[in-house]
Order: structure tokens, then C-alpha cells, then sequence
């Protein structure tokens, strides 16, 4: 096996190298792209500048900043369907289809439309309970189940479950409506500010803690019996990995919204270029192409219908449901009986 | 043996006058209900043209008739298309909104009406524009699953997702047309908020074509059942057989999505109810399936109706599709974790 699929040992360094060249570029696209749209040599007077007429505010105040959150916030959710992906065997795993954005989504819509006296800063932390209680209920309905589409079937019986709380939720409410359904279903990064940033950025830790742990999702992904055989502690493991991917997406839906497929697919796109299933190796470029595949889909979504802006989420579902469904041939086409 | 069956035939069909009165009952019930109570002795006076009132009369005519008239027929057109697509893919947890259908029609709903001028004059034309994307979509459905090889959970998941994606692309068309926004939105929830008699007018033509023609299709349903083998041995064309019901399946779906939007899981939980009761045989099984969906339907509408009531007029804004995801997605944990691969 390992012969066959030989590499470069610096094929990773390669990888790494280009997504990175690719982030600086779609950087470079997020700032100049738009309305207005500047030429480079404008840019980057602006960059260089200080001043406060519009375009610098638009650019330090806005563009600037959504990109940040946009890179921020792949990075994050590819981290966390790399976890979710080795602690449960299951290629099909993510948090949208776990119910853990939805359990997330729905508090986070409870707290706004119903104007609950949370401060700002704490709202991360009750979108973490809501996943939790969103992956719990998928957890504990699938407990022992060895069929891994039947564990995704019942994350998305949960997650349609969740969604109508938030239907009714958003319902209840009588300002923008429509605006507030695709905030809570879908996800965007309009009108995101520094402030959003801010919000995420304490949450970074739990991207460090992930990598720490990537060692021992190796040995998980041999499964438990062996993990056991190791000395590593499975279950309580599994769970630690689990509460970090929550820890991960939370804040994410907290600042964004439910945004899909991201955490899905970087995973699996890092995993066919590597050719590896190492999780030391997988993670970093993962997150990479998170943060590559959402900063690369909010441009398509602020710019191809312009002046009208598609929530980020739809292109990331257009885009990444046709890539899943290949996925799912290809993994379960032959092997399920 | 004789005896057995004519028992189980007489019991079914007890079973169905039973769920015809309790139809009745909670329809008299829903038009009664409503930011003014009407008592449903004096709805029944009203609908008569007898009213004890006569703004009761105008109450129940012009606002509470067509919704509590759309409810019943749309969710027992959903109900029959469940039945028939869980018979045909032999798949307990087949539906129209978890087979691509649902979405597929809204799609091409959205499409027609984003690009053709003047729509809202022929509204009767909307079911067959909604059929054309429901069939497109279970096509691309069908032609990305391998029924031998994947087990019902892999064709459902496709489903779903596929489901995700046309949604998607709803959306893609729609936010070029804020005009177009809020209607549609409630059309992908589904919704039976501010149905009017055109929208009865809409529905009606169709309910009266398909819902027996669904019907008709027991026999061929029933064959199917049995497995290809079985059907091809009685001498049935099983692929065609097969073609015509997913046709008629996909029309019966299509033409209450237009009017109600995309109500989920109503056409799986109502054929669920419905075999429990009255067994297997499409013959049974189909008329059940169709009533218990409406009694369903129906049921949801109220609730969203006394939820209207309780909590003011805020909530008369919640969509039924809310209301029969919040019912339906535990009996769908619940079907995933009785079904075996």
C-alpha cells in the first residue's frame, strides 16, 4: 500500500506552499473586487495610506475584515470536520450534517430575534451548548450503530428537526424576515465587521488544541480496538474531539451562520492530494483549503450578481453538494450491502 | 381465507369512513378557528348559507373556506405521492421532499417565475411547469443511485442532498428579484398563510385529475411490490410500470407543491399511519394513505392556527411546513432507527 502510493515527502510543503499563494491571491481579489472595484496601483494607495475618505473605510472597515472572518471561519470548520471525519470513521461526517450548526444556528436565533439580554461576547458559548445538545441528540440516537449512513440520516432527521425550531423562531419575529431565514439557514458573511473578527479570535485556541491532538486521531482512525491496545483512552478521546469540533464550529455559526460543505470537503479534497490519511499532515492543509474554498466562494458571492449578494452559503452548498455526492458513490456505491 | 380477507377489507373500510368523519370534524373545527372564534355548529350554519350571523358568513367564505378547503387536498395529493414513491422504491423512507421532487419542482417554479413576464395571469399552468423540475430532479436522483447495490438510506441521503442543492439554486434565482423574495421563501418552507380562492382554483382542476389516477394505480403499485422478478413473471413491464407511477407520483406532488410550497414529510408520515392501519395492498393502502395525510395536513394548519392564538398575531406567521417538520422529524429518527440496510 504504501509502496504503491509513494509521494514526496514535500509534497505537503508543495501543497501547503500553493494554497497559501492561492489565500494571498484571493486576498489580493477580495480587496480589489466589488463596487467600487480599484485597480492595483489604487489599492495599494490605500493600503499604504492612512486617511479616512470611503474607500479607505470600505476597505479597512469592510472588505478587509470579511476576508479575515471568511479565512477564519474555513479554516475552522475544515479543522472540525477533520476531527469529526477520523473520531467517527465516517467520511460523511460534518457538523451540518450532525446537527451541531443547526443545534448552534437555533440558539443563536433564539438569542437575537427574541432580543435576550446576552452579552455579545458570550453568545459563542450558547451557540456551543446548542451544538452540543444538537451532536448529543445525533450521538445518542445513532449510539452503536455501525452503518455510517444510517449515523448520517439520523444528523440530518436532527438537523430538519432543528431548522423548523428556527423556521418557528425566525417566524415569531417581525423585522426583516426573509434576511433573518438566511442568516440562520444558510449563512453568510454580509455586513460581517471587525467586530465578528473579535468575536472568533479568542476561539483560535481550540485550533491548537486540535493540532495537539492530531496524533492520537491517527491511532483512533485504526479503530478501537487497537486505539485500546495503544493505551489510548477511546471513548474519552472521542468525546474531547467531539467537544472541540463543537468548540470550533460554534463560534463560526455564532459570527456567520450555518455556512455548509466547507467542513465536509476540505477534508477530503486535502486527504486526494496528499494521497494520506495522516492526520498530522491532513489538518494544516485542510484548514488551508477551508479557509481557500470560503474566502474563494464569498467573492463569487459579492460579485457575480452584483449588487445583489447570494449568502455565501448557498455557493458553498451549490459547489459542494455535487463534490459530496461523487463522494458518496465512490465510498458507498460498492461497499454498503 | 375468504372470511379472513372480507374481515379485513370490511375493517379497512371502517377505518376509512372513521378517518372521513374525524376529516370532517377538524375541518369544521379549522374554518372555525381564527382571530374571531366561530362556534362550529354556527360554521356549519355558514357554509350552509344559513348563517346565525352574516358576517360569519362572510368570515367563513371569504377568508377561512379556501385555506381549510387547500389544506386537506394538498396534503391528501401528498400523502397518495409518498405512498406510491415508498411502494415503488420499496424504500420505507422515501417521500417527495426527501426524493429531490419537492425541491425540483420549486426550482422550476422559481425559474418560470423569475423569467416569464406576466405569470400571475396563468396560474393553472404552475403544476405542469412544477412537474417538469420535480421529473428532472428524480432523474438525476435515479441516475446517481445504483438501486441494487445501494441500500434505501443511500438513496434517501442523495435525495437529500440533492434536495440541498436545488434549493440552493432557488435561491440563486431568487435574490435577483426581491419583488419575487417573500412569496417564494414561504413556497420552500411551505405555507398555507393568505391562501386565497384563486389558489383553490389553482388546486382544484388538478386534485380532480390526479388524486384518481393515483388512485388507478394500485394494481400496478402492488405488482411492483412484489419485486421485479415476480412482476415480470405476471407479465408486467416493470420499468414501464415503474415510469408511470414515478410520473404520476411526481404530477400528484407537483401540483400541490405550487400552491402550498414544499411542505415536508406529510407523504411520509401519513402512508406510515395508514399501512399500520389498513396493511400493504395498494388498494387499501393508497385511499388511506390519502386521508390520513389530509386529517394530517389539516391538523398541522390548526396547530399553527391556535399557535396564532396563543401567542397573538405574531405567530398566524408560522409557516406548516414548520409545524409538520417539528411533528414529522422524530417519526423519521424513529423510521431510520427501525429500518434495517
Amino acid at each position: 500500500m504504501a509502496s504503491g502510493t509513494w509521494h514526496p515527502k514535500n509534497m505537503t510543503a508543495i501543497v501547503v506552499a500553493g494554497s497559501l499563494v492561492a489565500l494571498l491571491c484571493l486576498g489580493i481579489a477580495a480587496v480589489m473586487l466589488g463596487s467600487p472595484a480599484f485597480t492595483p496601483v489604487q489599492m495599494w494607495h490605500i493600503l499604504t495610506t492612512r486617511g479616512d475618505n470611503v474607500n479607505h473605510l470600505l476597505v479597512w472597515q469592510s472588505r478587509i475584515p470579511r476576508f479575515t472572518l471568511g479565512a477564519l471561519a474555513g479554516a475552522m470548520l475544515a479543522v472540525a470536520g477533520v476531527m469529526l471525519q477520523d473520531a467517527m470513521r465516517n467520511a460523511l461526517a460534518g457538523p451540518e450534517l450532525l446537527g451541531v450548526s443547526s443545534g448552534s444556528a437555533a440558539v443563536m436565533a433564539a438569542i437575537i430575534i427574541f432580543g435576550l439580554p446576552i452579552p455579545f461576547l458570550l453568545q459563542p458559548w450558547l451557540a456551543l451548548l446548542g451544538g452540543t445538545l444538537g451532536g448529543a441528540m445525533v450521538v445518542v440516537a445513532s449510539w452503536g450503530d455501525r452503518s455510517h449512513t444510517r449515523v448520517i440520516l439520523i444528523g440530518v432527521a436532527v438537523s430538519s428537526l432543528l431548522n423548523a425550531v428556527i423556521t418557528t423562531i425566525v417566524s415569531l419575529g417581525q423585522q426583516d424576515t426573509i434576511s433573518l431565514f438566511y442568516n440562520y439557514l444558510v449563512g453568510g458573511l454580509e455586513n460581517r465587521t471587525w467586530q465578528q473578527v473579535l468575536l472568533v479570535l479568542p476561539w483560535l485556541f481550540a485550533l491548537g488544541l486540535s493540532y495537539l491532538l492530531s496524533n492520537k486521531l491517527n491511532v483512533l482512525q485504526l479503530g478501537d480496538d487497537v486505539a485500546i491496545g495503544l493505551g489510548l483512552k477511546a471513548a474519552g478521546l472521542r468525546i474531547a474531539v467531539f467537544l472541540l469540533a463543537i468548540a470550533l464550529v460554534a463560534p463560526i455559526v455564532a459570527a456567520c451562520g450555518p455556512i455548509g460543505y466547507i467542513s465536509l470537503l476540505s477534508p477530503h479534497i486535502a486527504r486526494r492530494l496528499l494521497k494520506t490519511h495522516d492526520t498530522t499532515r491532513v489538518m494544516p492543509v485542510a484548514a488551508l483549503f477551508g479557509a481557500v474554498l470560503l474566502t474563494g466562494s464569498d467573492i463569487l458571492a459579492r460579485t457575480v450578481f452584483s449588487p445583489v449578494e447570494v449568502p455565501v452559503g448557498v455557493w458553498t452548498t451549490l459547489l459542494g453538494g455535487p463534490l459530496l455526492l461523487i463522494i458518496l458513490g465512490k465510498r458507498f456505491g460498492r461497499s454498503t450491502p | 381465507m375468504t372470511g379472513l380477507s372480507l374481515k379485513t377489507t370490511r375493517k379497512s373500510y371502517l377505518s376509512m369512513f372513521f378517518c372521513l368523519v374525524l376529516l370532517l370534524v377538524i375541518f369544521v373545527l379549522h374554518v372555525g378557528v381564527g382571530s374571531v372564534y366561530i362556534s362550529p355548529w354556527d360554521v356549519v350554519r355558514a357554509i350552509a348559507n344559513h348563517p346565525a350571523e352574516e358576517y360569519q358568513r362572510w368570515i367563513v367564505w371569504n377568508l377561512r373556506l379556501p385555506r381549510s378547503l387547500i389544506a386537506p387536498v394538498a396534503g391528501g395529493m401528498l400523502g397518495l405521492a409518498g405512498a406510491m414513491i415508498q411502494a415503488l422504491t420499496r424504500n420505507p423512507l422515501a417521500e417527495p421532499s426527501l426524493t429531490g421532487v419537492t425541491s425540483g419542482s420549486i426550482l422550476s417554479l422559481v425559474i418560470w417565475l423569475v423569467f416569464v413576464p406576466n405569470v400571475e395571469t396563468r396560474p393553472v399552468l404552475l403544476p405542469l411547469v412544477a412537474l417538469a423540475g420535480g421529473i428532472g430532479a428524480i432523474v438525476v436522483v435515479y441516475s446517481i443511485t445504483n438501486r441494487l447495490k445501494d441500500g434505501p438510506f443511500v438513496l434517501v441521503l442523495k435525495g437529500i442532498i440533492v434536495s440541498a442543492v436545488l434549493s440552493s439554486a432557488s435561491s440563486l434565482f431568487l435574490v435577483q428579484n426581491n419583488d419575487k423574495l417573500p412569496t417564494v421563501m414561504l413556497w420552500m418552507i411551505g405555507s398555507l398563510n393568505a391562501k386565497v380562492w384563486s389558489d383553490w382554483s389553482t388546486l382544484w382542476p388538478w386534485a380532480v385529475l390526479t388524486l384518481p389516477l393515483g388512485l388507478l394505480c394500485a394494481r400496478t403499485a402492488n405488482i411492483v411490490q412484489l419485486g421485479d422478478d415476480v412482476a415480470v413473471g405476471l407479465g408486467v413491464h416493470v420499468q414501464r410500470a415503474r415510469l408511470l407511477l414515478f410520473c404520476v407520483a411526481a404530477l400528484l406532488t407537483a401540483s400541490a407543491v405550487s400552491v402550498v410550497g414544499a411542505i415536508g414529510f406529510i407523504g411520509l408520515v401519513g402512508p406510515h399511519i395508514a399501512r399500520r392501519i389498513v396493511g400493504n395492498n395498494a388498494f387499501r393502502a393508497f385511499p388511506m394513505s390519502m386521508l390520513v395525510s389530509a386529517c394530517l395536513l389539516l391538523i398541522a394548519d390548526f396547530v399553527t392556527q391556535l399557535a396564532g392564538l396563543v401567542f397573538g398575531d405574531v405567530a398566524s406567521g408560522i409557516p406548516v411546513g414548520a409545524v409538520t417538520a417539528l411533528f414529522g422529524a422524530p417519526f423519521f429518527l424513529y423510521l431510520i432507527s427501525k429500518t434495517r440496510q
